[in-house]
């Protein structure tokens, strides 16, 4: 039988909800079946977790994955950078917790390069408190990006489900979008999703394209990005062997999908895909960090200030992280590549 | 003893699925004993369409004056058929563009007006046209709620959609999304949120909930970081709209507001563009997604589907959406004390 993957855990910023959800997963043994686990972090930013929860969970202090036994509790590679006694308060944006993600994340890198782990799951993060604790990249995928050396595409895919969702256009001014649509822009998005996709263990995956326009346009009558640009892109798409078909309606795509016609979809801009997932899946929706050399992926919500420290936030999304993060290792594992 | 609350339906494109799914919902009696439904159309086609989709013919009554029909409302049936002569049977087919199909339909939209203007009937519930059979046949106007418009003189009715109690207003509608983008501007929100404030003071809404505009770019544009229109032109158009008095709060993020709407935080949700609405409504319930027109003399619900040439006659059409356009019919007609 094949060995289960290492999996780096996160715990994430500890002024959120991370500590606490990584304390659950433990106290319930979610990882014993799908992986290896190595929690990352303060050990007292674990223990904290556990208070909130309310539980004790045995886990086994190393200063290095090769200590690992996973039979002494959960290994936990203690960082010692974050004191939850005077260093933060839950539910404030904190420099010091920011910092403590930035080690993180840069520990989580380096152990995958180092070949320690083959991937990790991250509890929310606070960009703000990153961006007040020197980072200078716009999230912790161009952060990554960045460790790794990583120069090809890559880019946020949104899972709900068994639907993964790629963008065109992200964080810019809807107005914009149509500008910053083109044959080799919706290109790198249908490769991001099929090439994830195919890393994910699906050999052919069906993509569904989103048109710009209300009704794709109405052959031109309301906008002609679907004729000038999206079909061309789907025409070479389909030369280069992916399953892609569209332009469909936005408000039908998503109809589609989630019945099971698509395995991806690629919008062309952020909310067109954001507005379905969300009312879908509120509570499970999870992001890969699509196009780089790690598996890695976190939950879709935040660090969820308004309930982080009372032991109530939901671990579905989180679980799902996980799940994913532990799917496409095994396959990387296996052979496959990512 | 008590009476039904009536709605009229016209049958709809006699060559559609129109007649189909009214027989459905009355067979089904999702309203029986709550409403009288009075279906204006042709009793020949209707009995053929019941037999060749292997449904009951189940009218109470059928009636051919408007004293008649008035008589039976007396008795408070489930179901009354207000037979017009209208299509010869020697002449139809499904599933085609036809003339006299359009005028058919056309005929009973003119009726069911007629006896909703009359008090008769208490509301219009329209199941679908075709627009080009309605060409076909001679008829000026492009669609039910233009005819709709015209026949009550009304200058611009209102669509709304309402799914499972999610309430959508429009700005705009079929323009492109660069267009819409343009569209977009302090004085023209400011107008059509007054508007939809004068609509949602009917007793249909929940009065004791703002009214919310959703933002257009990603994050509301994250204070001007990518998009403007939020601050240049929303903002200060909801603040125009406060200071007139009205119950407003917003932008709130598309992918967040519409959720946030489901779970019952908000009168009803001011879209800026038709995709971001429509995503939203079908997404969460296609089948339940009903369009309501306001500003009407009367209330009309419809269908939001089109007449699925494709599969008429065959009996496999769902009645879903049609069963749902006269139970919100009828539940905001109780809710103003109808």
């Amino acid at each position: 039988m094949a060995m289960k993957p290492i999996i780096g855990v996160l715990v994430g910023d500890a002024t959120g909800v991370g500590p606490e959800l990584v304390a659950r997963l433990a106290s319930k043994r979610f990882f014993d079946d799908l992986c290896r686990p190595v929690v990352i972090g303060d050990a007292r930013v674990f223990e904290l977790g556990m208070k909130i929860i309310g539980q004790k969970v045995p886990y086994q202090v190393i200063s290095d994955v090769s200590e690992a036994t996973w039979e002494q509790g959960i290994p936990l590679l203690d960082q010692k950078d974050l004191d939850p006694a005077v260093d933060f308060e839950i539910g404030k944006v904190s420099i010091k917790s920011g910092a403590s993600v930035m080690n993180m994340i840069s520990k989580a890198a380096e152990l995958f390069l180092a070949k320690k782990i083959h991937g990790f799951t991250f509890a929310p993060f606070n960009k703000e408190a990153m961006k007040k604790a020197g980072c200078e990249f716009e999230s912790e995928h161009h952060l990554l990006a960045n460790i790794f050396g990583h120069t090809g595409p890559f880019g946020e895919i949104n899972v709900v489900g068994d639907l993964w969702t790629t963008r065109t256009t992200s964080h810019i001014p809807i107005k914009d979008v149509s500008a910053n649509l083109s044959v080799n822009t919706i290109m790198r998005a249908i490769t991001l999703a099929d090439t994830s996709l195919r890393n994910s263990g699906i050999a052919k995956p069906r993509l569904g394209l989103a048109a710009l326009n209300p009704h794709a346009g109405e052959h031109g009558l309301c906008g002609r990005e679907e004729i000038d640009v999206i079909a061309p892109a789907i025409a070479q798409a389909k030369a280069a062997g992916i399953d892609a078909s569209g332009p469909y309606p936005s408000d039908i795509l998503f109809i589609k999908a989630f019945r099971g016609d698509f395995d991806g979809v690629v919008t062309m801009y952020h909310d067109q895909g954001q507005i379905a997932l969300k009312l879908k899946g509120f509570d499970e929706g999870i992001t890969i960090a699509g196009g780089l050399p790690a598996p890695i992926a976190t939950c879709a919500h935040g660090t969820a200030y308004d309930i982080a420290g009372k032991g109530i936030a939901g671990t579905r999304a989180f679980e799902n992280a996980v799940k994913m993060t532990c799917r496409m290792a095994s396959h990387m594992l296996a052979g496959g590549k990512v | 003893m008590k009476k039904n609350i009536v709605l009229a339906v016209p049958m709809g494109d006699p060559a559609g699925i129109g007649p189909e799914i009214v027989l459905k919902a009355i067979a089904h009696g999702d309203l029986a004993g709550k409403a009288t439904i009075v279906v204006i159309g042709d009793q020949a086609l209707l009995e053929k369409t019941a037999q060749d989709c292997a449904l009951t013919f189940a009218f109470d009554m059928v009636v051919t004056t408007d004293e008649e029909c008035a008589a039976c409302l007396e008795s408070g049936p489930d179901s009354i058929l207000y037979h017009h002569r209208l299509v010869d049977l020697k002449k139809f087919s499904y599933g085609s563009i036809d003339g006299m199909c359009g005028r058919a339909a056309y005929e009973c939209i003119a009726q069911a007006v007629r006896l909703t203007q009359m008090g008769l009937t208490k509301a219009v519930v329209t199941p679908p046209l075709h627009k080009e059979s309605l060409k076909a046949g001679g008829i000026a106007s492009i669609g039910h709620t233009e005819i709709l418009g015209e026949l009550t003189d009304t200058v611009n009715p209102v669509t709304m959609f309402e799914t499972l109690g999610l309430k959508i207003f429009f700005m705009t509608r079929h323009l492109s999304l660069r267009q819409a983008c343009d569209a977009v501007t302090r004085e023209r929100l400011l107008k059509t949120i007054l508007a939809c404030d004068r609509l949602a003071k009917n007793s249909a809404f929940d009065q004791t909930k703002p009214l919310v505009v959703a933002g257009l770019n990603p994050h509301c544009g994250e204070h001007g970081l990518f998009g403007d229109e939020e601050m240049m032109e929303i903002v200060p158009a909801i603040e125009d709209a406060r200071s007139a008095g009205v119950d407003i709060v917003g932008p709130v993020g598309a992918d967040s507001v519409f959720h946030q709407a489901k779970m019952g935080k908000y009168k009803a949700v001011v879209s800026l563009y038709h995709d971001q609405g429509h995503i939203a409504a079908k997404t969460l319930d296609f089948d339940r997604t009903i369009s309501v027109t306001w500003g009407l003399p009367f209330l009309r619900t419809s269908v939001d589907h089109g007449t699925a040439f494709d599969i008429a006659g065959k009996g496999i059409a769902s009645s879903i959406s049609m069963t749902e356009a006269l139970s919100v019919a009828l539940r905001y007609l109780k809710a103003q004390g109808v």
